[in-house]
């Protein structure tokens, strides 16, 4: 019989049984799989690409569903007003580019309607902007060809 | 340890419940279609009327100097009605002409924008 304080006894003692194998958890796999999905899945249409927050669109009740199956969205360029009320002016932000003037929109928005020309303009104007800009802006989509024109509105009032 | 079922389906009943709860206070983007006339040829058809709606810049609403809704009339219905009836008596050909002012608001603007898709326009322009 060995002796329980030999040093031989102590470092057994010491040593932890050895691990099983680690099982797959197949469970978890799923939830995290789901989850990337689910944010890939949201993130990924252009459309959200493009948008931008800190337009505050105005309400419309009676305006129509997105159109999201059908050829309006293929190749549409957005366009988002933004209304800055201390300056009292407007600023316009389109692929991610911010524009002071609409008439700087021409020679971007004719290159892409020459390559698709009955393509789709969405306009996500502020509601504060004023008309005299909006003018400016619609004058500056008819020059550069646009005559598909969409305003974007909400179905009801943010929540404050 | 197995795959438990149990425990799943009842998370995947509380997600569910979850996001059917919050569809409903969800905000949905929606749209108002117009033509600009650059693409648009003008044949020349019957002799049509335009209709020219004014909007002043504190966001009264008026045709033919008649007030057809006021700065807090958000819903413009009297408009909405008389655009249904007038353009349903006359096929809805006659061009519709929005004419802002300069410091009317884009909130305003799209309300009669609004009104003119719920009265079934079908030619819509901005002077």
């Amino acid at each position: 019989m060995s002796n329980p304080h030999s040093p031989a006894a102590r470092r057994a003692a010491l040593r932890q049984i050895p691990e099983e194998d680690p099982e797959f958890q197949i469970a978890p796999m799923i939830d995290i799989l789901l989850v990337l999905l689910v944010f890939f899945m949201s993130i990924s249409s252009t459309e959200v690409l493009q948008t931008n927050d800190h337009v505050s669109l105005p309400v419309a009740k009676d305006a129509k569903e997105k159109d999201k199956k059908g050829d309006a969205a293929k190749g549409q360029k957005i366009i988002n007003v933004l209304w800055d009320p201390l300056r009292n002016g407007g600023a316009i932000d389109m692929d991610e580019r911010t524009y002071g003037l609409p008439s700087d929109l021409i020679p971007e928005l004719s290159r892409a309607l020459t390559v698709s020309p009955n393509a789709r303009i969405l306009v996500r104007a502020d509601k504060q902007v004023r008309y005299e800009y909006m003018k400016q802006l619609l004058k500056a989509i008819g020059q550069a060809g646009g005559s598909n024109l969409t305003f974007s509105v909400v179905d009801k009032e943010k929540p404050k | 340890m197995g795959f438990q079922i149990a425990p799943m389906v009842d998370v995947v009943f509380v997600l569910l419940l979850f996001f059917m709860a919050s569809a409903g206070s969800q905000i949905t983007e929606r749209e108002l279609s117009i033509n600009l006339p650059a693409g648009k040829s003008s044949g020349g058809g019957a002799i049509t009327t335009p209709i020219i709606i004014e909007i002043s810049p504190d966001g009264t609403v008026s045709m033919n100097s008649t007030v057809y809704g006021l700065p807090a009339n958000k819903n413009l219905v009297e408009l909405k009605e008389w655009l249904r009836t007038t353009l349903g008596d006359y096929g809805g050909e006659d061009p519709v002409i929005i004419r802002p002012s300069p410091d009317t608001l884009q909130e305003r603007i799209i309300d009669v924008l609004n009104a003119c898709a719920a009265g079934k326009v079908k030619n819509l322009t901005f002077s």
